[in-house]
């Protein structure tokens, strides 16, 4: 889809626009030659404590090639080696310096200031746990009898249109949620108490048991790596996980309505 | 960031510092972070182009019945016989494939969401 940039204020239409990558305080901010999408400089736009990470696009559109998106997303990391970042979402522009100030770091001054100060210190750690196809349908088998009479009445090549499938496949079904209830409730229980605040992911994804990110202190990360390690062990050959961090709070940072 | 290059020393786990797929990234950069407003939310074209592989589990007649075939497909002696010890080998087959899963449908990330 298509939008066009905003209306410039009274200036005349130019080629340029600036691309807003995230905002950091203006004492850790620092220009990153060459880092930004297309190649250009990433520049700081400054207000107050505030900066603004900011490259020059084209105005109009913004492409959203791979390259693109994991720019937007290494600029964001390499600013918060050097200190918090407040992630923006990917592919918002203005029109130029002036309206970065005008428009976002001044009315939302406030705000911003105060999610740098509430975030200051913490990471985000994203974890996505997985069942083992095999083995989550194995243990509905094993430990459901009607589940294992039921395989067991439409096996082999002549089961195709067997009026017991759909009754099979409905229970087998039901039985991966229980199970996924179960033990998500269980992850988070061991997770929860090392977060200060954590985000799921609400869509049921097959076979997942969760994805959520967590805002984690960044001296508390390694209790929370024993604590996932734990619960990895305990289920190993089962569930498998994905885990990433420390990344920027791109899952904690949110604006009020209004502030325009 | 000393922690950023400090994975876990487990074989359980490996935190990565960064995701190691563009759909990891789609969901961290399109889907959060900051939104200033719809005046200022532009024009981003191209990401009606990337779709993530992920299956959404909807209750039909078709899951169901793939839900039946997947479990009659399970070699249970196998499992049974080696154990728990040969699935932690990964042995168990093809059990941790996404690409193996019993759902279909695809979910597609669209832009243009204000």
């Amino acid at each position: 889809m298509t939008v066009q940039t905003p209306p410039r204020r009274g200036a005349d239409v130019s080629a340029t626009a600036l691309y807003c990558y995230g905002v950091t305080a203006a004492d850790t901010a620092s220009p990153l030659p060459g880092a930004g999408l297309g190649g250009a400089s990433v520049e700081v736009a400054r207000f107050g404590e505030l900066a603004a990470l900011t490259s020059a696009v084209s105005a109009g559109t913004v492409r959203a090639r791979r390259r693109d998106l994991l720019t937007h997303f290494d600029v964001l990391g390499t600013a918060f080696e050097a200190g918090t970042v407040l992630p923006l979402r990917f592919g918002i522009v203005f029109a130029d310096e002036r309206a970065v100030v005008e428009e976002f770091l001044r009315p939302r001054q406030d705000e911003l200031v105060g999610l740098l100060r509430e975030l200051a210190g913490h990471v985000e750690l994203r974890v996505t746990a997985h069942y083992r196809e095999e083995a989550i349908l194995a243990e509905a088998v094993r430990e459901s009898p009607r589940i294992a009479q039921l395989r067991a009445a439409t096996r082999g090549g002549a089961a195709a249109g067997h009026p017991a499938l759909l009754e099979l496949g409905e229970l087998v079904a039901a039985e991966v949620q229980r199970r996924t209830a179960q033990d998500a409730s269980a992850l988070l229980e061991r997770l929860r108490p090392l977060a200060r605040r954590h985000e799921l992911d609400q869509e049921p994804i097959e076979y997942q048991v969760l994805r959520a990110s967590f805002l984690v202190e960044r001296d508390r990360v390694a209790r929370f790596d024993a604590a996932l390690e734990e619960f990895a062990r305990d289920n190993a050959g089962r569930i498998d996980f994905k885990y990433v961090g420390p990344l920027p709070p791109h899952s904690f940072v949110s604006l009020g309505d209004g502030g325009r | 960031m000393a922690i950023a290059t400090q994975g876990t020393a487990s074989n359980y786990l490996q935190r990565a510092p960064s995701p190691s797929g563009l759909a990891d990234v789609v969901d961290l950069i399109l889907d959060k972070g900051l939104v200033i407003d719809a005046y200022i939310r532009i024009a981003v074209i191209g990401i009606e182009l990337i779709t993530i592989d992920a299956r959404i589990v909807i209750a039909s007649v078709d899951t169901y019945l793939r839900f039946a075939e997947a479990v009659n497909r399970l070699d249970l002696t196998q499992t049974e016989a080696a154990g728990l010890a040969e699935l932690r080998d990964g042995g168990g087959g093809n059990g941790g494939d996404k690409a193996q899963g019993v759902f279909e449908g695809m979910k597609e990330k669209v832009s243009g969401r204000d």
